[in-house]
């Protein structure tokens, strides 16, 4: 498998001495399945947002599909975003707007100015939606208000905007974090079914360890705005953890051993 | 004082994360700065109320005879009211171009302060941009509406067209702010949405800015409305803008008829209502939607 992404030697400074990120060095394949788990304040955000350059890295460079991120003049990243997909913790979605009409706007970044300054959208991107809405079990709910949903189904919604883009790539910042359990398994077990059948490749960033370990095809552990563990869940160990989390989360993290037994 | 004292004692007593309090007297609140200027500033407006009214010139007016003067101007007003120089008609058609003016330039504003206002938002616009449209409406601001009306009647000559033009400027200046504070209120997620998926500036605009702010807008336009018809019947008199404004300066500069100001006065009073009946249900809808 090509290499869909490769962050190289990426370092962010904001302002004068804080670090964000320092040195940050992996490569993701197509279709990977990849979590990054770290405490708070690690850099994770900013690394998923320095990905499609919400946040723009001070050094280093981003080859995403061959193309370097960091170069890319106005226009051109506008058309890399609309391959990039992206979930927020906090979903994002026009409250005001009816559920289909926020899936819809993940085709905006395809569509010409002023069809999308008036909401036009054409029968085939009306039934893609529905397609996409259906497969993630929001049928029922398409012309309700985004904000008489509960979090489960508004991060699908989040989701289904997000694979309107048709993306190569999700960039998920936290999708779980403000979700109970059961929603929460629903919204991994849809981001791992899309990255399996869809052959979509998927970035998340997570503070669930064993949610992590579950679904990951691979794991990057950040401390501090390092890189301090890249590599399979099985080979996570008790001393990674304390790594990436410091040696104070030791007794709030369960026995690693049991969650690879289970 | 008492309980404080026992309170602070008992607390340092058993919390051992409070150390003894060393002033005897705990105080409620810390002496900051604002609370200094408040505190200051209500003190000097007391004593520049009492200082007003003791220096007044009351001359020889004699306050029984013009207090009854008064209420009886009041009496024959509202309570005698006739029409004379125009037909009950004439006055509703009148009370209609006056609720025209009112309309026209508030949706005249409307139109030209969304844009102003989208460029004065500081999240979707430079900081420069939104510095220096909000620096210039808020000149504009300063200076009342019917001193834009004068200003502009040296080029349109007094009358409507002046009237149109003073009152929009001065309704965009006020819808800016409006706008543009409703839009930097908006949540950041919606946007940064949009901004990742490849979507551009207008079409974020318009699918997630002016969407989620529709209600504050229309809300914001139709005081807009209620005080643009306000100035509307002062235009009618001080501008010769028309409108049932003009009536009345006929009717008390003219005519010096007290019983037709009544009149048209009631006129005023229930659509003054009526509007504000129909804004109060916009509202509600709204909100039942919003």
């Amino acid at each position: 498998m090509a290499a869909l992404l490769e962050v190289n030697h990426v370092s962010k400074q904001f302002g004068k001495d804080t670090k964000a990120l320092k040195d940050v060095h992996f490569s993701v394949a197509e279709g990977e399945f990849v979590s990054i788990i770290g405490p708070s304040g690690a850099g994770k955000s900013t690394l998923l947002r320095c990905i499609n350059r919400m946040v723009d890295a001070t050094s280093g460079e981003i080859i995403f599909d061959n193309r370097n991120v960091l170069d890319l003049k106005k226009k051109e990243l506008k058309t890399i975003r609309t391959k990039i997909g992206m979930v927020f913790q906090h979903y994002n979605l026009v409250n005001r707007l009816s559920v289909i009409e926020n899936a819809l706007h993940g085709k905006l970044g395809n569509k010409s100015a002023l069809a999308g300054v008036l909401g036009l959208y054409s029968i085939d991107e009306k039934e893609e939606a529905m397609k996409i809405l259906n497969a993630l079990g929001l049928a029922d709910l398409i012309y309700k208000r985004a904000d008489q949903l509960s979090g489960g189904q508004k991060q699908r919604v989040g989701i289904a905007r997000a694979l309107l883009q048709n993306p190569r790539m999700l960039l998920c910042d936290e999708p779980i974090a403000s979700l109970d359990p059961g929603s929460a398994k629903v919204i991994m077990d849809h981001l791992k079914n899309i990255s399996t059948n869809w052959g979509i490749t998927i970035l998340v960033n997570l503070h669930q360890v064993d949610v992590a370990l579950k679904y990951s095809d691979r794991i990057i552990g950040i401390n501090n705005g390092q890189v301090v563990y890249n590599g399979s869940p099985k080979n996570l160990t008790k001393d990674d953890i304390q790594l990436i989390y410091g040696s104070e989360a030791e007794d709030l993290i369960f026995d690693v051993g049991g969650i690879h037994a289970s | 004082m008492e309980a404080n004292e026992q309170m602070t004692n008992v607390s340092s007593a058993t919390d051992p994360f409070l150390k003894p309090y060393p002033d005897k007297r705990l105080k409620s609140r810390a002496w900051n700065k604002s609370l200094v200027v408040m505190r200051t500033t209500l003190l000097l407006l007391t004593v520049l109320t009492v200082y007003a009214f003791v220096s007044f010139d009351y001359k020889e007016v004699d306050f029984k005879e013009a207090a009854l003067g008064t209420l009886t101007n009041i009496k024959v007003m509202f309570l005698e009211p006739h029409l004379k120089h125009f037909t009950f008609l004439q006055a509703v058609h009148q009370v209609f171009v006056t609720l025209g003016l009112a309309f026209l330039t508030t949706l005249f504003g409307g139109l030209i302060a969304v844009l102003l206002g989208l460029l004065a938002a500081e999240n979707l616009s430079s900081r420069r941009v939104s510095l220096l449209i909000k620096g210039l409406v808020s000149f504009i601001r300063a200076v009342p509406t019917v001193l834009w009306v004068l200003i502009f009647a040296v080029a349109a000559g007094l009358g409507s067209v002046a009237a149109v033009i003073g009152m929009t400027f001065h309704s965009v200046s006020y819808l800016v702010k409006a706008y543009s504070e409703s839009f930097e209120e908006l949540d950041r997620g919606a946007i940064e949405a949009l901004q990742a998926s490849g979507a551009n500036w207008w079409q974020i605009v318009f699918q997630a800015v002016i969407p989620s702010s529709l209600t504050y807008m229309i809300s914001w336009t139709f005081l807009r409305f209620e005080i643009n018809f306000a100035v509307a019947v002062a235009m009618g008199a001080a501008a010769g803008a028309g409108g049932i404004g003009f009536d009345m300066f006929m009717a008390s500069n003219f005519y010096l008829d007290i019983r037709e100001i009544g009149a048209i006065t009631y006129f005023i009073l229930i659509l003054a209502i009526l509007l504000e009946v129909f804004g109060a249900g916009l509202k509600k809808k709204l909100k039942v939607n919003g």
